[in-house]
């Protein structure tokens, strides 16, 4: 009798953790993604609550990056942010302390699968505070009609470019240039000096290195590519499209724009690994990581958002997601799998991509990053309309630096 | 002696000793009530708040953050580009706030003619104030268009170089003053020609009949019967124009335009703050600050100085 009751009383302690476990929770995901991504992104929400369906998943549109940024922090100060959100690794880091360090949360495994210089950007205080998710790549875009071989090295970048800068209609004023630089895009200017071996900080961020000999050795680059690079605001595709540029240095997630753009014009668009530097060929990988607020959340509203994001993490759903929306996945797993693979058999500028990911830098984690780069488009737009030599905005650039130190 | 001869007056009954004074005190504090509560809710928090705010170290995940005096007054008072900011906006409120005003008086005067489609007139003068702000701005982005715009494209027929109007610093504060014209003058017109309407027909009779010509009839009928009017319209213009921020925002794609030459006030207010993810909300709320003493010191000067030139009747 005694053993008929032990057995009940366990098969309902077992039942009642069971149900706690099962209880129904709701989870709030931000994301940025309009609603060409946001398609796919309700596809791996569905496939992820019928997994679970014990939970359920709201997702939303917030605008922007920045847009989702500034609800995210406001949600934070009045105790109610979503759940799970999309930022860059720059606006994670001041916020660090309202977030999960999902580090924790993650196996082994999942960790290691994560390409190390992503898993690095998304470290603060030594640990993981985001995953990659939305992950894109700089590459060299050039039209194929006019650029037989791409360039390879900065030198043949730029002589390339002066031969390309031309006046079509013989009133002496150019009408296509070889390349383009934009002023609000100061990222260009962290590729350059990533490939000529520059840093903006030191080591222990304690002092800019932006203005040492290879800082001024990319700013000099960019300084002598003007006379040949159309400088405006507009976007690149705009720039293709009107016929007024024909190779430039930019993102892999503006592929689909660009390669319209070109078609605007008859031309077939190529692409390539961005011209290699005096040190090295990697460009700046962009994008956005996915991380679980803990201020205003349930613990099971805490568990759901890890489990969600681990999800979106798995291979399988990595590569989907990188195969529909374009980026590119952040995982040695998703890299390896057949969804992958069958896509770049497919579309060989996928292989271009990926071989840039293995090269690619992340972003500096600095807590200031935000202030790095408002001071850096200040100076690099200085430097690309003249109104300063390369020098003289590094040098004031470094400044700018030294009162976040 | 004639100082002391308000003691001779015979006083004046006070008003609290009636009875009717204290109910009709309350509900005139009833009437007041939802507007004293939107106000207070909306504009005397909000500005008490961010006074307090300044006076801090923003933190996002312990707000207020950490208390440090008038540092971010101290940092904004240092900053170059606030100072550029804040002459960028004198510039634009000091050249786009009469300039309106004169086109608006300009055309209130067209408008009260008896012409032809007036109402249809009227109608698009209006129309550029009541469309949203941003689809206007988009349009007049590809108006600016230094290669493909209407504007520049009219230039050409009077052999006008091409102007870099949205991407030469040199042009990105008139171009800014420009669309702020076009924009405003049509709310400002409607607003004058209301007043214009109201001006007894006798005075311009008494003029013509003194012999005035049409000049001078509206310099000196029509202009000073109309200051209550033109004086509303410069306060409120003025107001605005200091807090100018969406039209450069939209017009330069999102930037203060080329080398910042369009950053204005709030511009600068707001990239300190939440836009490019700065987040240093205690110099942003330390430079509205400013921004409010600098709008009451004007509209307090209007009060006093302009409004003795002010005819109601």
């Amino acid at each position: 009798m005694r053993r008929v009751l032990l057995v009940l009383l366990a098969g309902l302690l077992a039942f009642g953790v069971f149900a706690v476990a099962q209880e129904a929770v709701s989870i709030h995901f931000l994301h940025a993604m309009k609603a060409k991504h946001s398609v796919y992104i309700d596809e791996l929400v569905a496939q992820f609550m019928a997994e679970y369906p014990y939970i359920t998943v709201t997702t939303e549109y917030g605008g922007s990056y920045g847009d989702v940024e500034q609800k995210i922090n406001a949600g934070i100060v009045a105790g109610n942010p979503a759940t799970v959100t999309q930022l860059y690794e720059n606006a994670i880091t001041p916020i660090a302390e309202a977030l999960v360090p999902i580090e924790d949360s993650l196996t082994q495994a999942e960790i290691d699968d994560i390409i190390p210089g992503l898993r690095d950007s998304a470290t603060v205080n030594g640990k993981m505070y985001s995953v990659p998710w939305n992950k894109s790549i700089m590459i060299l875009y050039y039209r194929k009609d006019l650029v037989p071989e791409p360039p390879t090295t900065w030198t043949e970048f730029f002589l390339m470019c002066q031969e390309l800068t031309v006046d079509l209609d013989g009133d002496e004023a150019i009408d296509r240039w070889g390349t383009c630089f934009r002023p609000y895009n100061p990222e260009i200017f962290l590729n350059f000096l990533h490939q000529a071996g520059g840093t903006l900080l030191n080591e222990d961020w304690t002092e800019a290195t932006v203005n040492d000999d290879r800082g001024f050795l990319a700013m000099d680059y960019v300084a002598s590519l003007l006379p040949y690079a159309l400088v405006g605001s507009d976007y690149e595709s705009d720039m293709l499209a009107a016929n007024q540029i024909v190779m430039f240095v930019s993102t892999s997630a503006g592929a689909s724009y660009n390669i319209s753009a070109a078609e605007t014009v008859g031309a077939e668009l190529g692409f390539a690994l961005a011209p290699q530097g005096p040190a090295t060929d990697g460009t700046m990988i962009q994008g956005t990581n996915l991380c679980v607020t803990e201020k205003g959340q349930t613990q099971a509203q805490i568990d759901a958002g890890i489990l969600f994001v681990r999800f979106m993490l798995r291979a399988e759903n990595m590569a989907y997601w990188a195969v529909q929306s374009n980026y590119l996945p952040s995982t040695y797993a998703a890299y390896e799998s057949q969804v992958w693979k069958d896509a770049v058999a497919a579309d060989p500028k996928k292989a271009v991509m990926a071989d840039a990911m293995k090269v690619g830098f992340g972003p500096l984690n600095h807590p200031a990053y935000s202030d790095f780069r408002y001071h850096m488009t200040t100076r690099w737009e200085e430097v690309i309309l003249g109104a300063k030599s390369a020098q003289d905005a590094l040098d004031e650039l470094a400044q700018d630096f030294a009162q976040y130190l | 002696m004639k100082a002391l001869d308000w003691l001779r007056q015979p006083r004046m009954p006070e008003p609290w000793r009636d009875p009717n004074y204290w109910k009709e005190t309350g509900w005139a504090y009833v009437y007041l009530a939802p507007s004293l509560i939107i106000l207070g809710l909306f504009v005397f928090y909000p500005f008490f708040s961010a006074f307090g705010l300044s006076l801090f170290k923003w933190s996002t995940v312990r707000p207020p953050g950490t208390y440090i005096g008038f540092a971010n007054y101290r940092y904004i008072f240092n900053d170059t580009y606030f100072w550029r900011a804040l002459a960028h906006t004198f510039i634009y409120v000091g050249i786009s706030v009469p300039a309106t005003l004169l086109v608006a008086l300009l055309a209130a005067s067209l408008l009260n003619k008896p012409l032809r489609f007036l109402s249809g007139a009227r109608m698009s003068y209006f129309l550029a104030y009541i469309t949203p702000v941003v689809a206007v701005s988009m349009v007049w982005r590809w108006m600016y268009n230094w290669q493909y715009g209407l504007l520049n494209h009219i230039l050409g027929y009077f052999n006008v170089d091409l102007i870099n109007w949205l991407g030469d610093p040199k042009w990105a504060m008139p171009a800014l003053i420009i669309f702020s014209i076009w924009r405003y003058v049509g709310y400002e017109a409607i607003i004058l020609l209301a007043g214009l309407q109201n001006i007894d027909k006798m005075y311009y009779d008494a003029a013509k009949v003194d012999g005035a010509s049409g000049f001078q009839v509206w310099r000196k009928v029509t202009v000073p019967l109309l200051t209550p009017q033109i004086f509303f319209v410069f306060v409120i213009s003025l107001i605005g124009s200091f807090k100018v921020f969406t039209e450069v925002h939209i017009l330069f794609g999102g930037s203060s335009g080329p080398l910042r030459a369009a950053e204005t006030l709030v511009y600068y207010i707001m990239s300190e703050g939440p836009l490019g993810g700065r987040w240093h909300m205690g110099r942003a709320a330390a430079a509205s600050v400013v921004l409010f003493a600098i709008i009451f010191a004007f509209t307090l000067f209007q009060m006093t100085v302009t409004q003795k030139r002010v005819h109601y009747q």
